[in-house]
């Protein structure tokens, strides 16, 4: 059964969801004033007085959006968010997380959330079964896999965290979507006919491109053959072969076709790209791929993944100084980007930085939630179900 | 080593002879070439000359996939090696009497052993009497002492103490962890010889030592 929502509350809503702040605010006051004991409009609040970083107003809302109903997940979210964020309240927070993770057994980042709040307060075991019962829900959880590298690196030191830093990294999409953007295909084509008007060689370029994105492979294949069946030196095509092939997992193919193109065009990103990943899966490499990787980076310095894949290069060699700066370089391009945030964190638990590594963690833990619309999909799970 | 050498690489690729891929490898090795060497200046180029082949259509997909895989097999051989040279320097470390923060010096550790350094890692909650027992047992040098909290960082004094007790003035003491990098005169005040502010200053500190204090060799 539906959660019946008052004209303020639907105002409230449509404002926030447009980042109108202000307004919202306005709105939401006005349905505390009319109804309030309506628990939608004290979670909305509390949301919005998050997202202006006023944290004591957003537990305070939020606490009381769970007064009125115990079952209001998307409460337990802002409320947990707000603690974390907070600061110094790691018991309450492991506690917030807690109940989510009950109201809603399925919600995977409660379970992340609650390893972290665990991990904040030194509850290291507790931490890591929380990230494994994240992972168990979705083994492409990569916060959880980052979690857990940061948790291997406490322990065990960088050598063991590396590999489980690089296994986030292939799971995270914004790596692939790296090598589409330095092809120059824009992050959705699916309604666009690329090709259309393009001379032959760039729209079969193109449409090699789009069928690798959407992992037909074989069919990029197809397309690749004819490209190179008219130029065999044709750098790009062989560029886009060897991200086909690493794909299949086919290292050695791909690192062939990389240096192949590289022979023909020496600066090519794409092949510098494929190139460095194939290199970082070998710890032998780890050189190569760094002086790989710091070519990418000249090559493309405007994509903030190019310096988080320089900067996990130079993890592996023991140069965190000059990773710091490479993973700082990321974070100016993107202050989103979840992957450089934990490389942050794991640089400054090396310098014995505690409170900066927990902090960066805290960013990406916001970033990584806003990024999934994760408060609006319980909000309307609970307005939709009355529960989650 | 000449391209032809690696042009017989691609062919014992493509032939699928692992043998004689080997054998090519070996012969360049054996001309001079150093092992972190053979990858660049052999492996490379014929991978090259692989993906040639396939791109022209001198050989098909089924015939790459194959020399590949020939290509993986005898990888190992032109791999640089992994682990870093045995620097021959022992040391010794660990958290202080009453200290159980374990972080910085786990990270440290792995650093060291890492880059070639024989690591003695005598855990948390370390007395400064088993400190010098480990120093005395390998006959290190150098030992590392973290600690986290005020009254253990000043609590190192004790180890200096119990050094020169012990007639080892010689040893140099590091000392790492929160009050020493909050506050440097207090590395000075309990005796030690320098301070360690990470990972990173570990190794660049430890390198240090090796060349100024001992000359290179192996302790």
């Amino acid at each position: 059964m539906s959660v019946q929502r008052s004209s303020q509350v639907l105002a409230s809503e449509q404002f926030a969801r447009q980042d109108q702040l202000p307004a919202a605010v306005a709105a939401c006051y006005e349905a505390i004033a009319i109804a309030d004991r309506d628990p939608l409009a004290h979670v909305l609040l509390g949301h919005l007085m998050l997202a202006g970083d006023f944290y004591d107003e957003a537990i305070a809302a939020s606490t009381q959006a769970i007064e009125l109903d115990p079952d209001c997940a998307p409460a337990y979210l802002t409320l947990g968010l707000a603690y974390d964020r907070r600061g110094g309240m790691w018991d309450q927070s492991v506690l917030v997380w807690h109940e989510l993770a009950e109201v809603a057994p399925d919600l995977v980042t409660a379970h992340v959330q609650l390893g972290e709040a665990f991990a904040a307060a030194a509850f290291e075991e507790e931490s890591v079964d929380s990230w494994k019962r994240a992972l168990e829900l979705d083994p492409k959880e990569a916060r959880a896999h980052y979690n857990l590298a940061i948790a291997a690196l406490k322990r065990e030191g960088m050598s063991t965290a590396l590999p489980t830093f690089r296994v986030a990294g292939a799971l995270d999409p914004s790596q692939d979507e790296l090598f589409f953007a330095l092809l120059g295909l824009p992050n959705d084509d699916s309604a666009i006919d690329l090709s259309f008007g393009k001379p032959e060689r760039q729209a079969r370029l193109i449409s090699a491109g789009t069928l690798a994105r959407s992992e037909d492979f074989f069919g990029a294949t197809d397309v690749l053959r004819l490209m190179l069946d008219e130029n065999p030196a044709d750098a790009d095509a062989l560029a886009i072969a060897a991200y086909v092939y690493l794909k299949q997992e086919a290292a050695h193919e791909a690192m062939a076709c990389a240096l192949r193109a590289l022979s023909f065009s020496p600066d090519l990103p794409t092949a510098l790209y494929t190139l460095g990943v194939v290199y970082s899966r070998f710890p032998g490499l780890a050189t190569h791929a760094a002086r790989v990787f710091v070519a990418l980076a000249k090559a493309a310095p405007y994509h903030s993944m190019t310096h988080v894949l320089l900067a996990e290069s130079l993890l592996g060699l023991q140069r965190f100084g000059q990773a710091k700066r490479a993973y700082g370089a990321a974070v100016r391009l993107d202050p989103a980007c979840v992957r450089a945030r934990f490389g942050l964190a794991a640089v400054h638990l090396t310098e014995g930085s505690y409170a900066e590594a927990q902090w960066e963690m805290r960013r990406a833990a916001y970033y990584d939630t806003k990024r999934h619309g994760l408060f609006w999909r319980l909000y309307d799970e609970y307005v939709a179900g009355g529960a989650v | 080593m000449s391209s032809e050498e690696a042009a017989r690489l691609y062919s014992a690729f493509v032939g699928q002879d692992p043998a004689s891929a080997i054998q090519v490898i070996e012969r360049v090795r054996s001309s001079g070439v150093a092992q972190d060497q053979l990858f660049d200046t052999l492996y490379v180029p014929a991978l090259s000359l692989l993906a040639g082949a396939w791109a022209s259509g001198e050989i098909d997909e089924i015939t790459f996939t194959q020399a590949s895989v020939v290509a993986e097999q005898i990888g190992s051989f032109v791999m640089p090696p992994v682990a870093r040279a045995d620097t021959g320097v022992t040391l010794v470390l660990g958290t202080m009497h009453r200290d159980r923060h374990s972080v910085m010096k786990d990270i440290v550790a792995s650093a060291l052993k890492e880059s070639g350094y024989r690591v003695n890692d005598l855990g948390v909650d370390v007395r400064p009497a088993d400190f010098l027992e480990r120093l005395e047992e390998t006959g290190s040098r150098i030992v590392l002492v973290f600690a986290e909290t005020m009254a253990t960082a000043r609590a190192v004094t004790r180890v200096r103490e119990m050094f020169a007790s012990a007639g080892r003035d010689d040893a140099v003491i590091l000392v790492a962890g929160g009050p020493f990098t909050a506050d440097t005169a207090l590395a000075r005040s309990v005796g030690v010889n320098g301070v360690i502010t990470g990972a990173e200053s570990a190794l660049r500190v430890l390198a240090r030592i090796r060349e100024d204090i001992l000359g290179g060799d192996a302790s």
